[in-house]
């Protein structure tokens, strides 16, 4: 399941379509279904991804994840949209998560310092890259860290803060010039 | 007997117009112009201009899912759900697939629409003329039936509708590809530019240029007298657009016919069958439920255009039954419903440019470049028939392009609010050969929710059109590594009947009443009175986008039913 690789198929759809890696056509497509079952996230969760997205995407000059609320399209998006068994893929990788911090430090992922933090996602980013690699080829969910960060990364820069604030949001061009010196210090297209 | 009289009277037209789309909106507005009391109906909800396009008006964090379906959606639409164009952006402009019922002998993608202007309001924008090439190849492969008309015969009315709807784009002068009369082209990318030069220079024949696009890149008077005004650059074209900087019905079509005071617009009215008069060897009216009441009326008019969209349309026409035509109204040929036609596609090459990194862009262009068909023309000869030509476009990866690496923090989100490097992409969009045994056809003892039989599909992709991928693809990395780009990876997603929503054919123009169910005025061979104007009339697929040719056909077979009407021979 790659949600930016679909905003990007329905930007250029009949265009650039085909440009689309064909397992991410088949994640878009919803291969595996769901007829509504659904895991239940806990207050305590949803508060642990909030931690985790804001590490991924912290405040620097514009504020982070976590002053975006992108906890809140993380849970309704796994919750709505991924199979029961990514979800449960999912939240399984967030307690390994808050598990090793626990282990390491003493402390919950919440509780620790920025270098616990990081230390911990590190760890677990790690982790999900040898899963990534035993499981190329094979059909099986987005290991932890990869989905966290594609779900981060998304609903940060679809947020109205990320959008408008770390990006630049330009709702009507009104004019198109496709050759231009880039200017300096210009940002990124939120769109 | 006088009420029975009156509403037979208060039921009658000049024409009626089966849908409201590209074709059937045409019908509507060349009708009304020349004079007739015009009924449009169409089965879809009424979508208003400008105040109807809810999505277009909202920003990215207004999406609950940034597009993605939930479970829900694909449990209840497993068959929409297939591929992009129902998302959560456009997901109230289709039908649930509950409403829309249809069976497959082999996978077939049907697309349909739940408004009034059918899929006028979604579609692709990209407009392109059939050439000469096109018109003669069935005859010169000795493939199905000749097409009944030459470029000639349409070319005045290509200019005729251009000039109202205003396409943008690039005269080049080609033989396969006629020029259209064009507002200026719109921009290219840097990488596009020289790619486009490395190509013509790398492989003599071959041409790139800007996809020539019913967008508005300058409005003149034909446009602004009817309220539109120029492209506002903002992509999001398929919810609709309030600025009516695109064709549709909505925009360009519907708004002169309604100034005439001559049109009826009839919203949630399902055309079930068009009704034959066997004294009068003509077709009397049409009878029509109403999705909203249920109620079953009949409506009459002299003539009839029927614009349903290519399947629907000869849905209609098949369950269209009478003593004259047991099976199937015009069938005097056994072709309705044969010979369907889609275009192949997702399948080219993409690939990393480097360098332009000091370059940038302004504006979202809804539209890419196209390379023309240059396969079996001239000289070139290959071991399948007919061609394919390329759409494709320039761009520069943005914030998500960082996803999958291995790092998180303020320097990944820092290096993401930067832009990325370039990319290119070509996708190939190929011919497919109108074969007879490609069919769809009705299911008599299936009924939806409306009793009436449902379509099933039997049609798929041949050895002709797999020949043709092979090239398709090959040719497209090599292109792109000829011009430089790097990491070139060729792509093959594979393809379905359906899943372009260019599907043609099934009710095909020819020359001969023993083969083809149209002549060469789009309308029916047997009953003189009846029209059919959209994609089901198309005799061969050609490469290109074809919603520009079915306008064009609309137009002509509009002033030809009226100069017959003047004659009394209608």
């Amino acid at each position: 399941m790659n949600i930016n690789r679909r905003e990007a198929v329905q930007r250029v759809v009949m265009l650039m379509g085909g440009v689309v890696s064909a397992p991410a056509m088949a994640g878009l497509r919803g291969e595996k279904l769901n007829h509504g079952a659904f895991v239940h996230v806990t207050a305590e969760q949803e508060s642990l991804l909030a931690e985790v997205a804001d590490v991924i995407i912290p405040t620097s000059g514009t504020p982070g994840a976590k002053a975006a609320g992108v906890e809140k399209f993380i849970v309704r998006v796994v919750r709505d949209c991924y199979p029961k068994e990514d979800q449960e893929h999912f939240y399984a990788g967030l307690a390994k998560l808050e598990a090793n911090c626990q282990a390491k430090t003493g402390k919950s992922f919440a509780q620790a310092n920025a270098v616990e933090k990081k230390e911990a996602l590190t760890g677990i980013m790690l982790e999900s890259d040898a899963e990534r690699t035993a499981n190329r080829g094979k059909k099986a969910p987005t290991p932890f860290f990869f989905m966290m960060k594609e779900l981060t990364t998304t609903g940060y820069f679809t947020s109205e803060i990320g959008a408008t604030k770390a990006l630049e949001y330009l709702p009507i061009p009104g004019k198109f010039d496709g050759c231009m010196p880039l200017a300096p210090g210009q940002k990124t297209w939120a769109l | 007997m006088n009420l029975n009289i009156d509403s037979i009277k208060n039921q009658t037209y000049d024409a009626i117009i089966v849908g409201s789309g590209v074709s059937g909106g045409y019908a509507a507005k060349e009708l009304t112009e020349k004079g007739l009391r015009v009924l449009v109906l169409d089965r879809g909800r009424q979508m208003e201009h400008v105040t109807g396009y809810t999505p277009s008006y909202k920003d990215p964090w207004d999406f609950k899912y940034n597009g993605l379906l939930t479970n829900e959606q694909k449990a209840t639409h497993p068959k929409l759900a297939r591929d992009y164009p129902y998302n959560e952006m456009t997901e109230t402009y289709w039908f649930n697939d509950s409403d829309s019922m249809y069976k497959e002998e082999k996978r077939f993608d049907w697309f349909r629409p739940n408004i009034v202007g059918g899929k006028s309001i979604m579609w692709g924008r990209q407009t392109y003329r059939l050439s000469d090439i096109d018109f003669e190849a069935n005859l010169k492969d000795g493939i199905a039936v000749d097409w009944p008309i030459r470029y000639k015969d349409i070319a005045p009315w290509y200019s005729y509708v251009e000039k109202h709807v205003g396409i943008s784009g690039e005269a080049l002068g080609l033989p396969q590809l006629p020029d259209s009369e064009f507002l200026k082209p719109m921009d290219m990318y840097c990488v596009e530019k020289e790619v486009r030069k490395r190509i013509e220079k790398n492989f003599p024949g071959r041409n790139m240029t800007i996809g020539r696009v019913a967008n508005l890149s300058e409005a003149k008077q034909a446009q602004l007298g009817i309220g539109r005004s120029a492209c506002q650059y903002r992509n999001k074209c398929r919810l609709g657009c309030p600025y009516g900087a695109y064709f549709s019905s909505q925009s360009c079509t519907l708004p002169p016919a309604a100034k005439t005071g001559l049109m009826t617009l009839r919203p949630d009215s399902l055309v079930s069958e068009i009704l034959y008069d066997d004294q009068k060897q003509k077709a009397k009216g049409v009878r029509v439920i109403d999705t909203v009441t249920k109620d079953v009326r009949e409506y009459y008019a002299k003539i009839i255009f029927v614009c349903g969209s290519t399947v629907s349309t000869t849905a209609l026409l098949l369950n269209s039954k009478s003593r004259r035509f047991p099976n199937g109204f015009g069938n005097d040929s056994g072709e309705l419903g044969h010979n369907l036609m889609d275009h192949h596609f997702k399948i080219g090459a993409s690939g990393v440019w480097e360098g332009d990194e000091d370059k940038y862009y302004i504006g979202r262009r809804a539209n890419g470049i196209y390379i023309p068909r240059y396969r079996n023309i001239g000289n070139d000869k290959r071991d399948y028939l007919r061609g394919f030509g390329y759409q494709g476009s320039g761009s520069r990866q943005g914030w998500n392009r960082g996803v999958g690496d291995l790092n998180f923090g303020i320097e990944y989100k820092e290096s993401m609010t930067k832009p990325g490097p370039w990319m290119m992409g070509l996708s190939g969009f190929g011919e497919t050969l109108p074969y007879h045994e490609n069919k769809m056809y009705l299911d008599p003892n299936t009924k939806d929710k409306w009793g009436l039989p449902v379509v099933v599909f039997d049609a798929e992709f041949k050895e002709n059109e797999k020949k043709m991928r092979k090239d398709i693809m090959e040719d497209a990395r090599e292109m792109l590594e000829s011009a430089g780009l790097k990491n070139v990876r060729a792509f093959d997603n594979g393809s379905y009947p359906g899943m372009a929503i260019h599907e043609m054919g099934t009710a095909r123009m020819g020359r001969d009443p023993k083969t083809s169910v149209l002549n060469g005025n789009n309308q029916v061979h047997a009953v003189k009175n009846v029209f059919v104007t959209d994609g089901a009339s198309m005799t061969s697929a050609s490469c290109v986008n074809p919603s520009l040719t079915y306008m064009a056909l609309t137009a002509r077979a509009a002033d030809f039913a009226v100069k017959e009407m003047k004659k009394h021979n209608l």
